[in-house]
């Protein structure tokens, strides 16, 4: 495995790995702060057993998110130090400000999650609030960043150097409006339907208290409403990319040469060296349709750029169609739970297959975050800063890549293991025994016995 | 008072307080190492609990100074970050499975289980890596050898990381922070677990850890004499000073510690840790990197160094009081806005007295 590879492989799964808990970093401090103002208010118990579990459970996601965030940060300057030189002159300010994002989010994390008994109800539940917003702030940040690399702005080359540098027309530049709320809204969706999935597979199993419906009922709630926004956010994404990224967009539409009246492609394999389409249902007309609502607006194909400098084609296509794939079949999903609920006059809908679609939208949610970083960060290749920096230039002359890339992916799967052991343990605890007492609660934890072995 | 200079400042401040906090829990988790023998459990207990609410407020200082250095020195960061390819990627698998590891150990349900004890090693042998490797690459750092002799950093140039100098300075601040660690214990278990022979135990451990980090000190300043001609000149023309009060300091906590004022030897471990780092900073002026970066040549444009540092202070608005409220609703003895009403207060101390 070339250094480059070794390099881009390790950046890819760090990456990876790190957005799944930054996803519900974001989307679940907000469902904490809507369960437990629900709690404080209907004094029904079952709102604040909620928010004990998930509480616990947000724990140990944070606490991995800020880790697998770290490992991103060193990695930055260890993997890619011409580019951090590059990046950290012109758009290192929303790093800084991501900086205290993450501060704001970590103090009242630490408040939230280990107050329970020192701040009063009313205090706690505020606590959550600059949780979430901060978690917002961050993610705002860091993608503006990540737009910056796509469309480069806010400074001038002149003679090699990098000069008149404007830091917030650098943070301003022109995708970050598109990328930064269609990001937000996929952390919501994923969020939305993880919590759904979990509670759905509960239900299947035969647990069938208030305790679950609820749960589900909240993680389909936020579901079904950012689903449809993150459409329209991606069909503006879409749209915004034939006229700023026009590389991209020939490589997510598999458009090799630049002609009128194109058609849409769904689905089928793109042949990596042609990039012809094959396999495909082809709409005539249909992408320059959707691109310029114009059935014979040209589109620009692969061919306005030398065959070296394409994107693969190949990952790029398959990877923006199963994001739009899963994102749809997740928001089918949600219309037809929420359909049945009210057209039942607002009865819990019990059907088994509807409850397995919802524990399959989970992990396809999550499987939508990670293709659309993929369309996103592979459609950018062969640059890291596109058209300044290649990626091949950006990395660091240090040896040994790979074996750093075979150290973190062991870290990364040693963590996951265990995690994934942890929440199990957390799941099978027996529910907290919650009273309502004064303006607050009365919980008592069930302590677990050492001798009886919970789990494994 | 030039903008990169005012941006160094703030940077260097960063860094002694991510030493004092940060590396208070390496310290901690040093301890937890040696937690054996009669007292293991208590101290184990006593670790955890006070880690619990501070750990990842305190991680975030680290971050805070990666990105203030690649936002303010791009060049010089990108030359430390190949040079030191090495000693940072092992410090941050310490980082990244000391966080994990405490973690698990904090949340898993049956804390004597084979899990828990795995993660528990893991994170003690993680805790004494990463401040090593962090004080390892500071000393190359000041050694003025970090480059080889065409100054184009090179991740397999090592010899200025194996050097004594850089082993001895690595191993100080293992016992640095495992004494800023053992300060803070004694205070721990006395206030919080109204323990007093666990007290006594952890004001044992500090005054032993402070008597080796001083003579790591000392050594390290003869060997730099030798090593790192950068450094001891520096030391010689400006910062000779600040070494006379840090070695004062060092005294005053061992006595104030000897004679159970606490308290103060908190304060004066931390004051200790901020003249040190501050002597090298001093003698190291005006290099980043020595040699070939000085803060002239590789600052960035003035007005961007001005735009962080008006977000910097934008940030610090929000973060200090919220960090200050985090401090007090766990840490301080005084009531603060939001705490339970003071009809359970009377229940709190009731149940542990029940509870112990
Ligand atoms: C869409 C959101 C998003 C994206 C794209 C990223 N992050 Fe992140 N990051 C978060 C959203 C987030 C978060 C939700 O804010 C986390 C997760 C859990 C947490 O505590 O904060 C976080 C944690 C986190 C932390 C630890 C903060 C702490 O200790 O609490 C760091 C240093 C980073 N991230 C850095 C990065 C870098 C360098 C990235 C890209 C290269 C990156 N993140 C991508
Ligand atoms: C959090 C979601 C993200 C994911 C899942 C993601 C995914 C990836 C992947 C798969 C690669 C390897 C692609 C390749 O090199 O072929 C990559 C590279 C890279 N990403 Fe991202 N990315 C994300 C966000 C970001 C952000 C926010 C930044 C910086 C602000 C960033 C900076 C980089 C850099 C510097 C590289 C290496 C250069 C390159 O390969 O282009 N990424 N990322
Ligand atoms: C009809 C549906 C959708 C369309 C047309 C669409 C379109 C796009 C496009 C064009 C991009 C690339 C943007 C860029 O590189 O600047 C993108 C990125 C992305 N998409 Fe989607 N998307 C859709 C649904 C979804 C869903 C349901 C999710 C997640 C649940 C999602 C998550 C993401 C993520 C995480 C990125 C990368 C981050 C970013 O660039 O903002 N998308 N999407």
């Amino acid at each position: 495995m070339s250094n480059l590879l070794a390099a881009r492989a390790q950046m890819g799964t760090s990456l990876a790995f790190h957005i799944i808990f930054s996803a519900l970093g974001v989307g679940i401090p907000l469902l904490l702060c809507i369960v437990e103002g629900l709690a404080l208010r209907t004094k029904n118990p079952v709102w604040m057993m909620l928010t004990r579990r998930w509480a616990r459970a947000a724990a140990i996601l944070f606490a991995i998110g800020a880790v697998s965030g770290t490992i991103l940060s060193f990695e930055l300057g260890l993997l890619w130090p011409t580019y951090t030189k590059f990046a950290g002159a012109v758009i290192g300010l929303p790093f800084m400000l991501e900086g205290f994002a993450f501060f704001t989010e970590a103090i009242f994390l630490g408040l939230y999650l280990y107050g329970w008994d020192r701040l009063s109800p009313r205090a706690h539940w505020l606590c959550s609030f600059p949780i979430w917003i901060s978690g917002l702030a961050s993610a705002w940040f860091i993608v503006s960043a990540n737009s910056w690399m796509n469309t480069p702005a806010g400074f001038v080359i002149k003679h090699g150097k990098i000069v008149d540098i404007n830091p917030l027309q650098a943070i301003f530049n022109p995708s970050t409006p598109y990328e930064t709320v269609h990001m937000i809204l996929a952390c919501y969706v994923a969020t939305g339907f993880a919590v759904a999935a979990v509670y759905a597979f509960a239900f299947l199993r035969g647990k069938r208290s208030e305790y679950y419906r609820k749960g589900l009922m909240v993680g389909i709630l936020m579901a079904v409403i950012a689903t449809p926004l993150q459409m329209v956010s991606g069909d503006f994404n879409a749209r915004y990319l034939a006229d700023y990224q026009p590389v991209k967009f020939a490589a997510m539409e598999g458009v090799v040469h630049t002609e009128q009246g194109v058609p849409l492609k769904i689905g089928g394999l793109a042949d990596p060296n042609t990039g012809q389409i094959h396999y495909a249902i082809e709409i005539p007309n249909g992408l320059s349709l959707l691109a310029y609502l114009n059935p014979d607006a040209t589109v620009k194909g692969l061919d306005q750029v030398p065959r070296e400098d394409w994107p693969n084609v190949l990952l790029v296509h398959s990877s923006f169609d199963g994001m739009v794939g899963s994102g749809l079949f997740g928001l089918l999903v949600a219309v037809l739970f929420w359909g049945l609920y009210w057209f039942k006059k607002r009865t819990f809908p019990e059907n088994r297959l509807l409850l397995w679609g919802i524990v399959l939208a989970g992990p396809l949610a999550f499987l939508a975050v990670e293709l659309g970083w993929m369309v996103t960060e592979l459609g950018r290749q062969p640059w890291v800063i596109y058209g300044y920096l290649r990626t091949k230039d950006a990395v660091t002359t240090a040896p040994w890549l790979n074996i750093s890339f075979s150290i973190f992916s062991l870290v990364y799967i040693l963590l996951a293991a265990a995690l994934i052991w942890l929440l199990r343990q957390v799941a099978r605890r027996p529910l907290p025994q919650v009273k309502a007492v004064g303006e607050g609660y009365q919980v008592i934890e069930p302590n677990i016995v050492d001798a009886e072995e919970v789990g494994v | 008072m030039d903008v990169a200079l005012v941006a160094l400042i703030i940077l260097w401040w960063a860094l002694i307080t991510y030493a004092v906090l940060g590396g208070a829990d390496f310290g901690a988790g040093v301890w937890d190492l040696f937690a054996v023998g009669r007292l293991a459990d208590r101290q184990r207990n006593l670790i955890n609990h006070a880690l619990g609410p501070v750990w990842e407020a305190n991680h975030v200082w680290l971050i805070f100074l990666i990105v203030g250095l690649f936002n303010v020195f791009p060049a010089a960061f990108a030359t430390l970050s190949i040079a030191l390819f090495l000693p940072f990627t092992l410090a941050l698998l310490g980082i990244v499975l000391r966080g994990a590891a405490f973690i698990y150990r904090y949340y898993a349900i049956n804390s004597k289980g084979r899990f828990a004890r795995l993660w528990g090693r893991v994170f003690s042998v993680s805790s004494l890596l990463t401040p090593f490797f962090l004080g390892a690459s500071a000393a190359a750092v000041a050694s003025g050898k970090l480059l080889p002799p065409n100054g184009i950093a090179d991740a397999t140039y090592i010899v200025s990381l194996i050097s004594p100098f850089a082993l001895t300075i690595g191993a100080m601040a293992v016992t640095l922070c495992a004494t800023i660690a053992a300060v803070y214990l004694t205070i721990e278990a006395r206030d919080t677990e109204h323990d007093k022979e666990l007290a006594e135990s952890y004001r044992l451990k500090a005054l032993i850890a402070g008597a080796v980090t001083a003579i790591l000190g000392a050594l390290g300043l003869g060997l730099s004499s030798v090593e790192s001609p950068i450094l001891w000149h520096g030391m010689l023309i400006r910062a000779w000073p600040v070494v006379i009060i840090t070695m004062i300091i060092g005294l005053a906590t061992a006595t104030t510690l000897y004679a159970r004022y606490y308290s103060t030897a908190r304060v004066l471990i931390i004051a200790e840790t901020a003249f040190m780092l501050g002597a090298w900073g001093l003698a190291q002026y005006p290099y980043i990197v020595p040699i070939n970066y000085t803060i002239s040549n590789s600052a960035n444009a003035p007005n961007v160094i001005t735009a962080v540092l008006i977000s910097l202070a934008c940030g610090m608005i929000i973060v200090i009081p919220s960090l200050y409220y985090l401090f007090s609703v766990f840490k301080l003895p005084y009531p603060a806005p939001g705490l339970q009403r003071s009809a359970n207060e009377q229940i709190e101390p009731q149940q542990k007295g029940a509870a112990s």
